[in-house]
């Protein structure tokens, strides 16, 4: 498979401590990659690796193939990136910002408004940044990253300070862009509802490790709701359905069923019904991806 | 390399601070005008002018000038993350760096030049009928930019260092008011990387030699002091964690 951005073995240390240890990114074309993570895991130093703005204390950055210790300038060529806070010029405007970039960038004066009205600045495109709000800085630095239609766009916890309608706009912009442009997309943030509505792929890193990295559907099926049934003898119950062949648990007041589908609870509701079992109660228990979430980066703490 | 100096002398024009080059030239313009009374019997009379101009202008605001402009053409950049967005985008450190002095040592180059029209407008005021000196004003002017060569490149280093405006400043103003004690000394005067504007442009000194100044010191005080300025600065800055 061809990997837009792979790493091998990275790790950052500040002295004794490793920000980043022995982290596998993988990222393959076109998707949008959830980069997720609680505060101070090490996803901003990871990123920052990626764009050779820090070097790794071992192991190999690789992007289109290509390693970043060789080829930094080639790299960025393709790719645009919003690292952490929005960064940009407080004594230019919106346009003398994208202006400055963009004669490095060397590309043509029209992607300056065709980027400023993608991010809905065009109307304030001749003030001074200095006077925006948290979130129209945002936007801008997300019009610079797309200045040149980079191949790559890195986008580290881009949602920052936006309005939830802010947000929505946002969504739908990046979701847009494997498609409409063949990018790619990296983003980062610390929650998971964010990633879940715009990711096909996530990693998940906790203490500098990452823990999880899968498609987005994989991570969902942890997330599947289990059948828990109350009966007026639970142990009996849980017996008879294991005898049956049904996969469940005993709680302490209930019957946990491991059911595929709707039809296998059906049945073993039946079941228990035909062994004259009184049953109280059938409920589902969701396990929201944040619980899913919070388990995994927990277990990693506790190891 | 172009277009990275092209997009740092737009941040440089766009954040208004270019009147600063006027500011010397034009105090150099006042001394030059409110000096009238004093009559010294002279070959040239423009050698007289020269003489009080060079003294404040050389001294102090050569360096002083030079040095802020290193500030603000670094201090945009400390803002609000400026460093990490320009370092994300395909140009080297190296390049980078190479552009901000070189846009710094070209405005300086034009600032000696504005100096210049001032010294001519002084002549042109006070009706100075002598034949204008040519021959040893553009070696003035010429050798005072030179001289702050190695001074531009330290003070790069500095603003780059330092987040702050006032660190680069003090550091500035720390070496540069000394000079005036310096430069009197016969034992240090020469060694002193921040008198040499003054001793390079100071057309009373020695005649002899192209500069004012012995080609031996020049190449010694300047030339090592730029190397170590420009090299340690160069080198800091790729090392910078931005």
């Amino acid at each position: 498979m061809e990997y837009i951005v792979e790493t091998k073995h990275l790790t950052k240390s500040f002295g004794k401590e490793k920000a980043v240890s022995n982290l596998e990114m993988k990222i393959p074309k076109g998707e949008i990659y959830g980069f997720l993570g609680p505060n101070g895991a090490g996803k901003t130093t990871t990123i920052r690796m990626l764009l050779g703005l820090m070097r790794p204390t071992s192991g190999s950055v690789q992007l289109f193939g290509k390693d970043m210790k060789n080829n930094r300038i080639e790299i960025l060529k393709n790719v645009g990136s919003l690292v952490e806070n929005p960064s940009y010029y407080p004594h230019l405007t919106a346009k003398e910002n994208l202006e400055a970039s963009r004669k490095i960038l060397n590309v043509p004066k029209k992607r300056i408004d065709e980027v400023l009205q993608q991010v809905r600045l065009h109307e304030v495109a001749n003030k001074k940044v200095k006077g925006f709000s948290l979130g129209m800085k945002q936007r801008l630095g997300i019009a610079a990253a797309m200045l040149h239609q980079p191949e790559l766009l890195i986008l580290d916890e881009p949602t920052n300070g936006l309005d939830p309608s802010g947000i929505i706009e946002m969504r739908q912009l990046i979701q847009s862009l494997p498609e409409e442009y063949g990018m790619t997309v990296l983003i980062s943030s610390h929650l998971l509802s964010e990633i879940d509505q715009m990711a096909t792929r996530v990693g998940v890193v906790s203490k500098g490790k990452m823990i999880f990295q899968d498609s987005i559907e994989t991570m969902r099926k942890f997330a599947q709701a289990s059948i828990q049934v109350k009966v007026n003898d639970n142990e009996a119950a849980w017996r008879s359905l294991l005898a049956n062949g049904q996969k469940a648990d005993l709680e302490k007041e209930s019957v946990t069923l491991q059911a595929e589908d709707d039809e296998q609870v059906a049945a073993s509701i039946r079941y228990l019904v035909q062994l004259g079992f009184s049953i109280y109660r059938v409920q589902e228990e969701k396990r929201s991806l944040e619980n899913i979430f919070l388990e995994m980066t927990k277990e990693e703490q506790a190891g | 390399m172009f277009s990275v100096i092209n997009s740092e002398w737009y941040k440089l024009r766009k954040s208004k601070v270019l009147f600063l080059l006027l500011v010397a030239p034009l105090i150099g313009l006042f001394i030059g005008l409110a000096n009238s009374s004093i009559e010294i019997e002279e070959i040239n009379a423009w050698h007289e002018k020269l003489v009080m101009m060079n003294f404040t202008y050389a001294i102090l605001f050569l360096p002083l000038i030079s040095g802020v402009l290193a500030s603000v053409i670094c201090k945009y950049e400390h803002q609000e993350g400026g460093w990490k967005q320009l370092m994300a985008l395909p140009v080297t450190r190296g390049k980078v760096f190479l552009s901000k002095y070189l846009l710094l040592i070209l405005l300086m180059l034009a600032m000696q030049l504005m100096y210049l029209v001032s010294i001519y407008l002084v002549g042109v005021i006070e009706g100075i009928t002598d034949p204008f000196p040519m021959d040893i004003v553009w070696k003035s002017i010429f050798g005072g930019w030179v001289a702050t060569l190695p001074l531009i490149a330290l003070q790069l280093w500095v603003s780059i260092a330092f987040k702050s405006f006032a660190a680069p400043f003090a550091i500035n103003v720390i070496f540069t008011l000394p000079t005036i004690l310096v430069i009197n000394s016969e034992r240090f005067g020469p060694y002193y990387p921040w008198g040499q504007p003054f001793l390079m442009m100071n057309i009373g000194g020695s005649t002899g030699d192209v500069f004012f100044v012995p080609w031996d010191q020049i190449l010694t005080v300047v030339g090592s002091s730029f190397l170590i300025f420009f090299i340690g600065g160069y080198l800091y800055f790729q090392k910078k964690a931005i």
